[in-house]
């Protein structure tokens, strides 16, 4: 029998990006909230090192080893047995992979939210690729704009606005949409490098500009800025320039004294009652059982672990798993077509381009050929790529890499060639939109199981789809374009497939008003179970040509804030 | 250009409280007391890394560099669970080199060594599970061992970094060290504390 605890209002599962973020509003808004996280704390003084070994190798920046005890499957498509691949990248402890990420932090474009309507508009109903459920989200980039300019002020993020109410000014992404205020604090300088391409993007009448980030690039709210010392890109910082939930909202959040943190604590079951509701979830704790009686539930346990809780969650009104009467948990879901899906280049230079140090948000960015920032006629595919080249090179990896095919992999012919060439690789992050497809989709393991004898999360990808594999093409033309003009002179392009277990993933859990395709509305509150909310990349109904994590935040901010001021008629 | 800001203001407390830069005499890179493989198989693998990284004109290869003892502490601690793969490779390159050349691989010449790893880097080695796969779990964990931070067992007198001309670890970069075509001076520390990794 599990312990009973005292009832709070709301229980949150997981204090990762989302749901470190989500507990704020409520708290300010008076209401009594648990924080319910498999790991614990991280001491920036103690845990974060500049070492590639520990935190790049060996992903020893986690707390408790969770996702890596129920990774999930993977398989193309219903013939094949899923499998379970290599390590995740995601991480478990109080801030979630917000320790750990590269932090670029971005506003999805207006397109991203309409992408559907604004497709048939401009280039008719055929374009809609074949097999997609794409689907406008139930909210525009306007009404999502004041949670992004909330996030971007209380985590604290960098930049340079490009619109700024209408005012377009070239110093920032010419191709976002309007914000209502400046970034709170200017952007990350740029290294030798990425200034030098920023230039050349110039030249090729490109529109270059520094990546937003949620790096200080100066002291802001008692936290350092960045030291640049080029171990941010699977680490921790130690000088807490990262804005991580955990040094940011959910130490506000633990001043008011109404969030109380359950940490190294499993949530296994959100239980619900024969009303529909939910009554609070189950967690295990050291080995023991404890149930956490709620009014509400907010899931922030990313992608996998959110359809998974769900599914695992059976109960007499979802006997198919909670909020699944219509069996959409787990629908809709997508991977980006990022470098996890071999989108990818590399560049060669016959000179020392030093990218030694930095970090991976350190860059310069081009939308020109993201979203819908260009016309698409005659090309084949809706949306685009965002193009980043950035800093951040590690030993190991920099004498690991490939070598364009100039020298061999091992010997002395290969020690002169990296000794020459190891400071000479460029490297670039390209992400192009990704859209929802019918063959797409998350459930439960008929065969592989996590150590408490639950099925793990099995991922079917339907396998690469043309148009975004079309989409990424075209971004690496441009690409080899940009490192050529600016003196490469060799270029490597990565072979454009669907990914597996990522850091970008999308669905499951998706967002609209239509109850028969989506599992949340657009509060991100279940259709069926009207106090339990959903927060992270899970509600996505599209992924943008950018990392996820600010929107998710927005989205977090604003589910819970919706929860607070409609606390009686949810609850 | 893009934007530029001036360099960050760093609090000196941040820095002083930031992670423990240690000298190496700090550290004590010594092997396990029982070797993590069989003598056997430590010797076929000591001849296939000393090959990768070979000691040259350029300077030290992967033996002086400690990456043995890298492969032997990372073996007995957090990569326990390659071990026997590691082995079962082993083996198979030992008695691919008996087929092929009449003795164990490190009893083998020079170039017989060579034709040999090239062999198995190809995947064309008959008698392995997957060679082109073995080979790349040696190199894998050659690298580490060559070019990770010194804590570790590897890396011994930073032989590692100077090969690739890595600048070392800094604790904090202003811009005239992100700069193209410089030489920096290189910072030749651990970033680790002294006591042994697992
Ligand atoms: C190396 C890397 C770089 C990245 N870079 C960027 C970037 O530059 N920009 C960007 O936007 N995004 C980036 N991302 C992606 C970003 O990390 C995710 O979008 C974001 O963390 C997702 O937020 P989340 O809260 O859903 O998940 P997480 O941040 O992973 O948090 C989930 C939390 O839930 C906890 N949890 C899980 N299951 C349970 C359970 N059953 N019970 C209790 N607790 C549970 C976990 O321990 C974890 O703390 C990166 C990711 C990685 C790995």
């Amino acid at each position: 029998m599990p312990v009973n605890l005292k009832p709070v209002d709301v229980a949150v599962v997981g204090l990762g990006a989302a749901g470190g973020v989500a507990v704020l509003p409520l708290v300010r808004a008076g209401l009594k909230v648990a924080g319910i996280e498999a790991g614990t704390w991280m001491d920036p003084h103690k845990d974060f090192h500049p070492d590639e070994i520990h935190n790049n190798r060996r992903h020893g920046v986690t707390t408790v080893p969770k996702v890596q005890r129920e990774i999930p499957t993977v398989r193309a498509n219903p013939a094949e047995t899923a499998r379970q691949g290599a390590a995740s990248p995601m991480m478990n402890a109080i801030g979630g992979t917000s320790i750990h990420y590269w932090a670029q932090s971005w506003r999805l474009k207006p397109w991203d939210f309409q992408a559907r309507s604004e497709t048939i508009r401009r280039y008719g109903a055929g374009a809609i690729p074949q097999g997609s459920t794409l689907e406008d989200w139930p909210l525009t980039y306007q009404d999502l704009e004041p949670f992004y300019d909330t996030i971007e002020h209380e985590v604290g993020v960098s930049g340079k606005a490009g619109n700024l109410q209408g005012q377009i000014d070239p110093r920032g992404n010419i191709f976002e949409g309007p914000r209502s205020r400046e970034y709170p604090m200017p952007p990350l300088r740029g290294s030798g490098f990425t200034d030098h391409m920023a230039e050349t993007a110039k030249k090729l009448g490109w529109h270059p500009f520094a990546p937003p980030a949620a790096i200080n690039s100066q002291t802001y709210q008692g936290r350092s800025g960045c030291v640049y010392h080029g171990y941010c890109s699977a680490g921790g910082c130690h000088v807490s320039a990262k804005g991580s939930t955990a040094v940011t909202t959910i130490p506000a959040a633990l001043k008011t004294k109404n969030l109380t943190i359950f940490d190294n604590a499993q949530v296994t079951r959100i239980v619900a009652g024969n009303d529909g509701k939910v009554t609070g979830v189950l967690y295990l704790r050291n080995g023991k059982e404890y149930f956490q009686p709620a009014k509400a539930v907010l899931l922030g346990s990313y992608v996998f672990e959110n359809s998974r809780l769900l599914l695992l969650s059976k109960s007499k009104a979802y006997p198919r798993g909670l909020s699944n009467n219509h069996g959409q948990v787990g629908r809709h879901y997508f991977a980006h077509y990022d470098s996890w899906a071999g989108n990818s280049m590399k560049a060669l230079f016959p000179f020392d381009i030093n990218i030694w140090y930095g970090l991976p948000a350190q860059g310069a960015c081009v939308d020109d050929f993201a979203d819908d920032s260009f016309d698409h006629a005659g090309l084949g595919f809706i949306g685009g790529t965002s193009m980043h080249v950035y800093t951040e090179v590690h030993p190991i990896a920099a004498a690991e890499a490939d070598r364009f095919g100039k020298a061999p992999a091992w010997g002395s012919g290969w020690k002169k060639y990296v000794r020459e060439n190891a400071s000479r690789v460029a490297q670039c992050y390209l992400q192009t939109s990704t859209l929802p497809y019918e063959s797409g989709y998350l459930d439960l393991d008929d065969q592989v199981r996590d150590p408490l004898g639950d099925p793990v999360c099995r991922v079917t990808t339907g396998g690469a789809k043309e148009n975004e594999v079309r989409a990424g093409r075209y971004a690496q033309t441009k690409m080899e374009q940009w490192f050529r003009e600016a003196g490469a002179i060799s270029v490597s392009k990565g072979n454009i497939t669907v990914a597996g277990v990522t850091t970008h993933t999308y669905g499951g859990t998706r967002m609209g008003d239509n109850p028969e395709t989506n599992v949340t509305d657009k509060w991100g509150f279940s259709h069926e179970a009207p106090n339990l909310g959903l927060i992270g990349g899970s509600v996505f109904g599209t992924s943008g040509a950018r990392n996820p994590t600010l929107t998710i935040q927005a989205l977090a901010w604003r589910t819970a804030e919706h929860l607070a001021k409609n606390w009686k008629s949810i609850v | 250009m893009l934007p530029h800001t001036e360099p960050s203001e760093i609090s000196r407390r941040a820095l002083l409280s930031a992670t423990a830069f240690v000298p190496l005499s700090a550290l004590l890179a010594t092997a396990q007391p029982t070797p993590a493989l069989p003598a056997a198989q430590t010797k076929a693998l000591s001849a296939f890394v000393d090959r990768l990284i070979p000691v040259d004109e350029l300077g030290p290869g992967a033996l002086d560099a400690g990456v043995m003892n890298y492969i032997d502490r990372a073996l007995a601690g957090v990569y326990a669970n390659r071990k026997a793969g590691l082995l079962e490779g082993l083996e198979a390159l030992d008695a691919y080199s008996q087929r092929e050349n009449g003795s164990v691989f490190s009893d083998l010449t020079v170039p017989q060594r060579d034709a040999v790893i090239t062999a198995v880097e190809a995947g064309a080695a008959a008698g392995f599970v997957n060679s082109a796969g073995f080979f790349a779990a040696v190199r894998s964990l050659t690298m580490e061992g060559m070019f990770g931070d010194p804590f570790y067992g590897g890396n011994r007198n930073f032989a590692g970094w100077d090969l690739i001309r890595y600048p070392g670890p800094r604790l904090a970069v202003g811009p005239p060290e992100q700069a193209m075509k410089v030489e920096l001076k290189p910072v030749r520390i651990s970033a680790r504390g002294g006591e042994h990794a697992r």
